[in-house]
């Protein structure tokens, strides 16, 4: 991995590109005596600058999808091609170094440090990717500013609504330069006001930054945000629709952060 | 501010039970320590305060507790021979009934006690340190004897100037001690004189154990060294510093405060392992979900380890203040009641070091359950 994230900035260029591609898919859980299967050889692609979200009901199998594609659990059969890499073939430590360099995570929860500050919490992530104080501090500033929070990076999360401690965790995610962004029923806490801000955050993740967006979620008010969507129910894909065009590369080359 | 360290003082509430637990289980062990010690202390207190250079006890003796039935009186004087003896004193005491003179109304007290004769020269080699000159006036008195605060309920004496008696003889309370605590046997002190009048002075043949004062206490080990290489058998000597030492290993070794010592430091940590480790485990757990967002995010397993590792050290750092401040008060509120505690460095050591080991520990068990979970079941 010796791409430097802050580098290969917003990949305009990549726009439209193949991100991530799952072949065959499949992982199975024991329960009790008997095993559930949970993906059933499931194909899976998706695309720089793409919104992809994957809908589905609860026990489709839509965030073990996502947790298998993103390298945070193994599948028992299948392959994962992650920014030209096999995935699961990496050793354990150079699958956190590609999530460390590559992914962004947004999650239903928030997963926010209580003790920390907006600004603690985004800088905690940049200085594991090597940043020095002062660097991480900054892109930390440029993200929080991105999602509307510069005025408040020195709040904890206890002093924080739901919707703005949801974009310090984007702002967590996207300071890191991801270029892939994984989020999991990211709206699902929120009201929809703020549910809006956080797909439309989301939206600019892929067409400014080129990043490739993949969402797991059941909230239908996010369908109309999506360039794709692929329908799973019982570990299986459904329905497989490009709701937009395939994405253009475009004409600004403006990143989301960092500029 | 480190992450773990911001935790700690944000959460602190969380992280508190476990700092109390490891405070009081290493006040518990520590406290015990101190008060097993200090008692083993003022049982050997005579000879550790003692200004004597080189103790001479009888060929066999491993210690001053058991140290066979003492030596004949000739070695008093054979120890002159060697030019650097400067003076030569025996340890000499006996025992025996006392009885108070009760307050009208109220029932005598009777007790087994055991009598400790010093010189009454300031400069004598029975005459413990940190005696002062009001106790030797006091005792020069006939008759008069000095008994630690610690014993005065146990005797029957309220206070200073009461009268009792030994052997039907009656004695004098002119002075009150402290730090000479005698947990098994009360031991009153008396002057050599006192002791002759009691009728308890050794006249036979053997005496009891010998002190010597040599001209260069520097010298001791090699004046203990020509000693015995001349004892023929007939006697041992030994370097103060040397004695104190054989004492309390047999001390802790023979009686049952080495084993009520261990037992109940091992309580003290087991209490400690158990609280700790489980509150420290609820108060990382509570935030095992951040966690997992931070290894979502590519930070490697081995540094989250070394968050809660960091966080683990912080919370014994804090409860090992909190024990030293317990420790402290416990400490003092001795001192006032008479008990002397004793902390020796090792064992204090040992203790900080267990009770720092087991917050680490319980911060890196609570950890393993981030590693055994699968992380999307934490990530919701």
């Amino acid at each position: 991995m010796s791409q430097s994230p802050h580098l290969l900035t917003p990949g305009q260029s990549s726009m439209g590109k193949t991100a991530i591609v799952a072949k065959g898919l499949q992982k199975r859980f024991k329960t009790g005596r008997t095993y559930i299967e949970v993906l059933k050889s499931v194909d899976f692609d998706a695309l720089h600058g793409d919104v992809t979200m994957v809908m589905g009901p609860s026990g489709s199998g839509k965030s073990t999808l996502v947790a298998c594609l993103s390298g945070l659990l193994r599948p028992d059969e299948g392959r994962v091609k992650a920014m030209d890499q096999d995935l699961w073939s990496l050793p354990s430590g150079r699958i956190d170094k590609f999530r460390l360099d590559n992914c962004g995570f947004i999650f239903q929860g928030f997963n926010l440090f209580p003790a920390l500050t907006a600004l603690q919490q985004v800088t905690t992530v940049l200085k594991y990717q090597g940043y020095d104080v002062a660097e991480a501090r900054r892109m930390a500033m440029v993200a929080l500013d991105e999602v509307g929070l510069g005025h408040r990076v020195n709040q904890r999360p206890s002093e924080l609504s739901g919707g703005e401690k949801q974009r310090v965790a984007i702002a967590r995610a996207l300071a890191k330069q991801p270029r892939l962004l994984f989020a999991d029923e990211p709206t699902s806490a929120l009201d929809g006001e703020n549910g809006q801000i956080v797909t439309r955050l989301l939206q600019r993740a892929a067409k400014e930054h080129g990043a490739a967006v993949i969402c797991v979620t059941h909230d239908h008010r996010m369908e109309s945000f999506a360039d794709r969507v692929i329908h799973i129910e019982d570990g299986r894909i459904l329905d497989d629709r490009r709701v937009t065009s395939q994405p253009a590369p475009a004409a600004a080359d403006r990143p989301l952060i960092g500029a | 501010m480190s992450l773990a360290l911001a935790t700690l003082l944000y959460e602190w509430r969380r992280y508190l039970a476990a700092i109390i637990a490891l405070a009081f289980s290493g006040l518990l062990v520590l406290a015990q320590v101190g008060m097993f010690t200090g008692i083993g202390k003022a049982f050997t207190a005579t000879i550790d305060r003692s200004p004597a250079d080189i103790m001479v006890l009888g060929p066999k003796a491993e210690s001053l507790m058991n140290g066979g039935n003492g030596l004949p009186r000739r070695v008093m004087a054979q120890m002159y021979m060697h030019p650097e003896v400067v003076e030569v004193a025996d340890l000499d005491g006996g025992g025996g009934m006392w009885s108070n003179d009760p307050p009208p109304g109220k029932k005598r007290v009777r007790e087994w006690i055991q009598t400790s004769a010093v010189d009454t020269r300031s400069d004598a080699v029975t005459w413990p340190r940190d005696y002062n000159e009001n106790i030797r006036v006091a005792l020069l008195e006939p008759y008069s004897v000095a008994i630690d605060r610690t014993g005065m309920a146990k005797l029957g004496i309220q206070k200073l100037g009461d009268r009792a008696s030994i052997n039907g003889k009656t004695v004098y309370i002119r002075y009150i001690l402290d730090g000479y605590p005698n947990m098994m046997q009360p031991t009153v002190v008396v002057s050599r004189d006192t002791l002759r009048l009691l009728g308890q002075a050794s006249t036979g043949s053997r005496v009891g154990p010998l002190m010597v004062r040599i001209k260069d206490p520097a010298r001791a080990e090699a004046v203990r060294d020509q000693l015995n290489a001349t004892s023929d058998k007939a006697y041992r000597a030994w370097t103060r510093a040397e004695l104190s030492e054989a004492n309390d290993g047999a001390m802790m070794k023979e009686s049952f405060i080495g084993i009520m010592l261990g037992f109940s430091v091992f309580l003290g940590l087991l209490i400690g392992v158990g609280i700790t480790s489980q509150t420290l485990r609820g108060a990382i757990l509570a935030n095992i979900k951040e966690f997992a967002s931070l290894r979502a995010l590519g930070v490697s397993m081995g540094s989250l380890r070394m968050i809660v590792i960091e966080l683990g050290f912080w919370t014994g750092v804090a409860g090992l203040a909190a024990t030293a401040v317990l420790v402290g008060v416990v400490a003092q509120l001795a001192k006032m009641g008479g008990l002397p505690m004793s902390f020796p460095i090792p064992m204090v050591i040992a203790s900080a070091g267990f009770l720092m080991l087991i917050a680490i520990a319980s911060g890196l068990l609570a950890l393993g359950i981030l590693k055994k979970s699968q992380p999307a079941d934490l990530l919701r």
